[in-house]
């Protein structure tokens, strides 16, 4: 059960340029966080902004009670967050939102994180190494500095591949080149999980479709209260079943959804739908 | 001291509800809060049937506001009696529904249902949705619409009807009137101000829809004064509504004239706010020497004549 209460910064850490790692103090949600799960938050009490923010949850500890964050403090909420000081307090809601699902045994988990969308499949990434599950995280940026987060990931032990478009670091271009690189080399079981930009969780999804892939992506639309009752973040979800697109709450019906489910921006249906519509052309 | 008021017969065991659109049907906040705190409830506005809403985006934040354009997606009222209103009943709290239509006889039609399902303590009716392209404001922008509504809704139920007024009119004192006259035992004011935020990257608006209602501590002072201008203008209890954020923020209306309020935006970014509001009210009662809470109501010393401009006008 999510909690709201008060939650003070206890760790800053800058990863240059706007990036931060944020860790708060916050027992509810670092008990109970799950990878994929975000929380509703925002520095001290002041009018403005008015809104609280959704993060994914990157690390959380138990034992510490706390949950860290990776922020890029670009905006209003997110600047005033990473400018609190030591002891300084948030307004926290948490943990929120529907996880990823565990890949089935034997399955190979392969994540896709653009830019800050990395933070929760850090999360999962650090599950599945610590249950020894195999996983493989493509992590993609702009150029070197868009990948803050890369040595961090590396020395958890997990197997990341970096792809920059300008080829300063790792595979020179999309981070989509190198999940396609490493889907083409091998075999065996995968499933796909990503989250970042929409384009590219939308090429993602359009490889998984082609490929038969299973695939999960978090949606990152604007929030406005995280528990379901403003209806702001609204994001358009058909299964195959359903001969048209419903509106669903990405704050409790996701923020994860299965990538096939999704109607992603200038397609008319979801690959799900499409897929059972082809698949009936077929037997006709 | 008491907290307790009654708004047009409706008993509310505090001043403060959770303004519709805000607060999605109560159950949202099952077990985060505990909802018998509140002194009522009142839903996300229902149609007879479900409704898609508006296109995305809908939401965007602006100074010390946030502008909507949701379109009242809802699950309509006949899912509402069946799966909201048991879970409901649970808790002790007043659940009011907010009534939609794009007709006077759906309008009567989600009334009546109302009225014939135990656990609905009153309706506010809903004459003043900027964010649909047929009904709501097309019944709050004309009296004689409003009039015909609140009419139409009056005589198919017993609860206490209450209409939400617009404040996108000239003189929200001749909707006041004739909500009044058609048999309102109650006002809300006020719903959102139509406001429009632009995309300069894209030059398009920020909200799918367009325009959109705006909401929170932005818009209080207009709210204040169109809450004020309607109490005096009417014998029915008002509920004042726009941007309560904290306690004095509540006081404002309450020493204005409203009888209740209803918090809205505030809810988004902290859902404890009530709590807060309540605490604060307790405490400046108690400092000001006064055991309940309707002392207080219209208590608002104007300095000489109160303007008959409905704009309050300036110069």
């Amino acid at each position: 059960m999510p909690a709201n209460r008060t939650a003070s910064l206890v760790a800053r850490e800058g990863l240059g340029g706007a990036y931060f790692l944020l860790t708060f103090l916050h027992p509810e949600a670092a008990r109970e966080a799950q990878a994929g799960q975000f929380v509703m938050i925002k520095a001290g009490v002041s009018a403005e902004p008015p809104l609280r923010r959704p993060f994914s949850i990157l690390e959380a500890s138990p034992e510490r009670e706390t949950f860290t964050l990776f922020v890029k403090a670009i905006g209003q909420g997110s600047r005033a967050l990473a400018a609190l000081p030591l002891g300084g307090v948030a307004q926290c809601l948490g943990p929120l939102g529907r996880p990823f699902a565990a890949p089935a045994d034997g399955e190979e988990a392969l994540m896709v994180g653009g830019g800050y969308g990395v933070a929760p499949l850090g999360f999962l990434g650090g599950e599945l190494r610590r249950r020894g599950e195999p996983a493989r995280l493509f992590y993609g940026g702009r150029t070197s500095a868009d990948l803050p987060l890369l040595k961090r990931l590396k020395q958890q032990g997990l197997e990341v591949v970096p792809a920059t478009e300008d080829g300063t670091t790792g595979v020179a271009g999309r981070v989509t080149v190198a999940l396609e690189a490493h889907l083409e080399a091998t075999t065996g079981a995968r499933r796909l999980y990503a989250c970042g930009p929409e384009a590219m969780m939308h090429a993602v999804a359009r490889i998984a479709a082609a490929r038969g892939l299973a695939a999960q992506v978090s949606l990152d639309p604007w929030m406005g209260c995280g528990v379901g009752t403003c209806l702001g973040c609204v994001v358009r979800i058909q299964r195959a079943e359903d001969a048209r697109w419903k509106y669903r709450c990405a704050c409790t019906e996701g923020p994860v959804f299965e990538a096939a489910h999704v109607v992603w921006p200038g397609e008319a249906e979801s690959h799900a739908r499409q897929a059972r519509a082809a698949a009936g052309e077929a037997r006709a | 001291m008491s907290l307790a008021v009654e708004i047009g017969g409706l008993r509310l065991k505090n001043p403060l509800l959770a303004a519709s659109g805000t607060f999605g049907y109560g159950v949202e906040y099952e077990g985060l809060i505990d909802l018998s705190r509140l002194g009522g409830v009142v839903s996300k506005g229902l149609y007879l049937e479900p409704r898609d809403g508006a296109p995305t985006p809908r939401i965007a934040e602006t100074p010390s506001g946030l502008l909507n354009a949701i379109g009242l997606q809802g699950v309509g009222i006949h899912a509402f009696v069946r799966d909201v209103v048991p879970r409901m009943r649970r808790h002790d709290t007043a659940l009011v529904v907010n009534v939609c239509g794009d007709s006077v006889e759906e309008y009567a039609e989600v009334a009546r249902v109302c009225d014939a399902t135990p656990g609905i303590a009153g309706l506010e009716i809903n004459i003043s949705c900027p964010n649909v392209k047929q009904g709501g404001i097309a019944f709050g922008g004309d009296p004689r619409m409003t009039h015909a509504v609140v009419a139409a809704v009056r005589a198919v139920t017993r609860l206490p009807v209450i209409p939400k007024l617009s404040p996108n009119v000239a003189d929200i004192t001749v909707f006041a009137r004739a909500a009044e006259e058609a048999g309102a035992d109650a006002l809300s004011c006020i719903n959102t101000l139509v406001g429009l935020s632009v995309d300069v990257e894209t030059r398009r608006p920020k909200l799918g829809f367009g325009t959109g209602g705006l909401s929170g501590p932005a818009i209080r002072p207009i709210a204040v004064r169109m809450a004020w201008q309607a109490a005096r203008a009417v014998k029915v209890p008002v509920i004042g509504i726009g941007g309560i954020a904290c306690a004095e923020d509540a006081l404002e209306f309450l020493i204005a004239g409203c009888r209740a309020v209803q918090i809205g935006t505030a809810n988004f970014v902290d859902p404890q706010v009530h709590e807060r509001v309540l605490a604060g009210i307790g405490d400046y009662l108690a400092r000001h020497g006064l055991s309940d809470v309707c002392e207080l109501v219209g208590t608002l010393e104007y300095p000489g004549e109160a303007p008959r401009c409905p704009a309050g006008g300036s110069s």
